[in-house]
């Protein structure tokens, strides 16, 4: 019998009071790919991040290879053969590939001008793509790469160094799409075929059933579970049970009904941005949740850009409850009663370092402050509690930092800022990246709750999310409406229309 | 994301600063007993009314996560003006007043190219000060205007004293307590502090950032004319050198504060202020030379801002968690 790459037995870990990891016995095969599942919070994070040498654990034993694990830092965990790729790794944006893969190990001996030597990175470079093919032009530079292609770097800085053994990913896929994830899974099998063992988080399920050997389930600081994708299919299990530990009703709520639908709020005709999208034309009531669904490149997010007016549009016409309006910022928009739920949270939906009473209310100053633009801070803090409780925020603390919140909770502070801001029209962009299935169940819940007092549009690259969510939907196709070819879009119809631009061939 | 912080937070921060001026005082006082007297602790917040306004008006800039190097350069343009008009007898508040619009113009100038035009902060306030410290010789050809000082009355705004302390001290304390309120009790103050905690964000909620981000230049600009007025009325004269010496302790003032109180507010640059000045006047009441006062006041700016740094913070949690591996770091999520 060989010796398993990782055995960890009983390992424990707690911060303070909290216990993070209880009692986890764990084993990692040698050449497996191996998934670790669990809601935000359920002890994977923790348990990857002793592996790698950024935490300690506090009791157990784990076993490298069967030599013991003595590891206090990442360089350690290196030492071990253990490398572990971030969910979004750091890399030099105006570095090209070459240079990241072997930044700060450009030379074997220390010397000025080997630092310098473009010609042996590339053939080091292209010496680790031979062992490890994989389709990537490595003398682009980061910027000018796509999500994949960043991850395929990171990726092969991770295992450039001597003797890794243990490849450790933190949600590699989560801003991948189809297309993308197709070509990181078939360097996971590469890798795999040259005795590289992989564990690797995700949210996404369908995943661990087409690329996984085996995974693992966390909750609650344990695991409660060490399974393969075929024992599923055969005991016909639901890994979203597992993970949450209750039977889940469905994840998505059920569709409106045409007695739900009201006033038509917003009449798009006509409208045209460059060469990203033209011609695009629809109509939204009250009352109904439109999906659009687009791969990245499409043109959803600058669509939803040009209706929230933060890039302009060069033709078309705009109309909100029935006036034609000119939306020449996001001001505007908020001002007409537009709010977007944008695709980057992080970046474009929240002010990290703030409250969440801050982000709340944020995009309605107007409404948190009273004469002379005092802020109402005794309402502003109630409104914020009551908004919390709407979305079910956890833990339900409107006052710390909203860096502190996960993926999910951030967003659901993004949707506490749109019912405080109290819009006619809500657009989401990609709703749910990077959140897991118990909050996702939770964020569709308030789409759709949202639905009932005003029209709401979901974009997304996830056809079933699109699918799942919407009463209508429409694809995007390289900047060009696909609608469905009957009354309303199948799954596979819509999947068709978005990758293939014709959703006749499904 | 998980933060990892080696100074106490909170209470603690408030505590940890009064003890440090409680130390800092002590030693002063223990090798020069003058500095507990009244005259001194009157020279001490006269002092701090000039570098406090500069610093009051630089937190704005900093909250919108920019740098102005021009006030040193437009507070001497305005102090050049100011005297001008003074030597020309008009009435002194009109050449206040003028001498603080001729400053809100470059700093309209600043914010305007930085906000709207999106040039680089640092170079185009360096370069747009050199030029008002450049304009401000065009009055007199450099030499020192001194006419009409006397009679002018400006010199009544240093002398003026309420309840023994200078009338600019009690200016200064309610010019932050309306600073105070205008940034952490208005919307104003939240567009503020959201247009620099992330401007992609600030501006897809309607802020309109670039207003905001002009706004803080031109507040910068105001206050640094402001400050140089106490230095005319302290000194007596306009020469081409006022305005110089704002600059480094208005930005240890704001960094200093920013450290000790955990961030950049209208009170931790009082704070900061507050120390940085009685360090100086420390010094000066020692007889230092002020080449090594200034040198030891930017080391402790330097500090200041080393401990301001996230990244810098992160990497002494590191060395601590290095040193002592049994007392890992705690991660503060929930």
């Amino acid at each position: 019998m060989t010796v398993p790459a990782i055995s960890a037995r009983a390992v424990s870990k707690r911060f303070g009071p909290i216990s993070a990891l209880s009692d986890v016995d764990f084993v990692l095969e040698t050449g497996e790919v191996h998934a670790l599942l669990g809601v935000n919070g359920a002890g994977k994070s923790t348990f990857i991040k002793i592996l790698s040498g950024v935490y300690a654990k506090d009791e157990g034993t784990i076993e490298i290879a069967g030599e013991g694990f003595d590891c206090r830092n990442p360089k350690d965990a290196i030492r071990y053969g253990i490398a572990t790729v971030q969910q979004h790794p750091e890399l030099v944006a105006d570095f090209t590939g070459y240079e990241n893969i072997f930044l700060g190990r450009e030379a074997a001996t220390a010397s000025f001008t080997a630092r310098m030597d473009r010609t042996a990175l590339q053939r080091r470079g292209d010496a680790l793509l031979s062992r490890f093919p994989v389709e990537i032009d490595l003398s682009r530079t980061i910027q000018d790469m796509s999500a994949v292609e960043r991850e395929i770097v990171a990726i092969l800085q991770a295992i450039a160094g001597e003797n890794i053994r243990i490849l450790i990913l933190d949600e590699p896929t989560s801003t991948l799409t189809e297309v993308e994830k197709a070509v990181l899974f078939r360097l996971m099998k590469t890798l795999r075929t040259s005795g590289i063992s992989i564990l690797y988080i995700t949210h996404r399920l369908e995943e661990v059933m087409e690329i996984a050997d085996r995974f693992s389930v966390f909750r609650g600081g344990r695991m409660i579970a060490t399974m393969t994708p075929d024992e599923v299919r055969e005991k016909n299990l639901s890994l979203a049970e597992l993970m949450l530990g209750e039977t889940m009703g469905a994840v998505f709520p059920k569709k409106g009904e045409p007695a739900d639908l009201g006033e038509l709020v917003l009449n798009v005709r006509g409208l045209r941005h460059g060469r990203l999208f033209s011609n695009i034309g629809f109509q939204l009531q009250r009352g109904e949740i439109l999906g659009i669904f687009g791969l990245v490149g499409s043109g959803i997010d600058e669509l939803s850009k040009v209706l929230y007016g933060a890039l302009s549009k060069d033709m078309g016409e705009i109309e909100l409850k029935g006036e034609k309006v000119s939306l020449r910022s996001p001001r505007d928009s908020l001002k007409a009663g537009i709010f977007l739920v944008p695709g980057d949270r992080r970046i474009e939906g929240l002010a990290l370092a703030q409250s969440a009473i801050f982000n709340t209310t944020l995009a309605n100053l107007g409404r948190a402050s009273g004469f002379a633009g005092f802020l109402k801070r005794s309402v502003n803090k109630l409104k914020s509690v009551e908004y919390a409780g709407r979305v079910a925020l956890n833990p339900p603390n409107v006052t710390m930092p909203v860096s502190g919140f996960s993926g999910g909770n951030q967003q659901k502070i993004v949707i506490a800022k749109g019912l405080f801001a109290d819009a006619d029209v809500y657009i989401f962009v990609e709703p749910t990246v990077g959140v897991d299935i118990g909050a996702r169940a939770k964020l569709y819940g308030l789409m759709r709750e949202l639905s009932r007092t005003a029209g709401v549009i979901v974009m997304s690259t996830d056809c079933d999310e699109v699918h799942g969510i919407s009463d209508r939907s429409f694809a995007l196709y390289k900047g060009r409406q696909i609608a469905s070819p009957g009354t309303i879009f199948t799954r596979n119809q819509l999947l068709m229309a978005g990758i293939m631009g014709d959703a006749h061939h499904a | 994301m998980h933060r990892h912080s080696i100074l106490p937070t909170g209470l603690g921060r408030s505590l940890a600063f009064v003890t440090l001026v409680i130390i800092i005082g002590a030693a002063f006082t223990a090798v020069e007993p003058r500095f507990l007297s009244t005259q001194n602790i009157a020279a001490v917040t006269r002092h701090m009314a000039a570098n406090g306004l500069a610093a009051l008006g630089l937190t704005f800039v900093v909250i919108v996560r920019k740098f102005d190097l021009s006030f040193a350069g437009t507070a001497c343009f305005a102090a050049m003006t100011i005297g001008f008009l003074i030597a020309g007898g008009y009435d002194l508040w009109l050449c206040i007043l003028i001498g603080v619009l001729a400053a809100v113009v470059v700093g309209t100038f600043n914010g305007i190219a930085i906000s709207y035009f999106g040039l680089p902060d640092i170079v185009t306030t360096i370069a747009t000060g050199s030029i008002a410290g450049g304009l401000a010789f065009l009055y007199s050809r450099g030499r020192t205007i001194f006419q009409n000082f006397v009679t002018s009355g400006i010199l009544d705004l240093n002398d003026a004293r309420i309840l023994g302390y200078s009338v600019s001290f009690f200016f200064l304390i309610a010019l932050y307590a309306v600073a105070w309120v205008f940034m952490h009790r208005t919307r104003y103050g939240a567009s503020f502090y959201a247009t620099g905690e992330n401007p992609v964000s600030a501006y897809f909620s309607g802020v309109p950032t670039k207003f905001y981000t002009m706004l803080a230049f031109i507040i910068c600009a105001a206050t640094s004319a402001l400050a140089v007025v106490l230095i005319l009325a302290e000194s007596g004269t306009a020469d081409t050198n006022e305005g110089a010496n704002l600059l480094m302790p208005a930005y240890a003032g704001v960094f200093l504060g920013a450290a000790l109180l955990g961030g950049t507010s209208v009170l931790a640059t009082l704070a900061g202020t507050f120390l940085i000045t009685m360090l100086l006047d420390g010094f000066s009441l020692l007889g230092v030379p002020y080449y090594y006062s200034d040198g030891v006041v930017s080391l402790i700016l330097l500090a200041g801002v080393v401990l301001f740094d996230a990244r810098v913070r992160q990497l002494f949690a590191d060395l601590v968690s290095f040193v002592r591996p049994s007392t890992q770091v705690r991660e503060n999520r929930t």
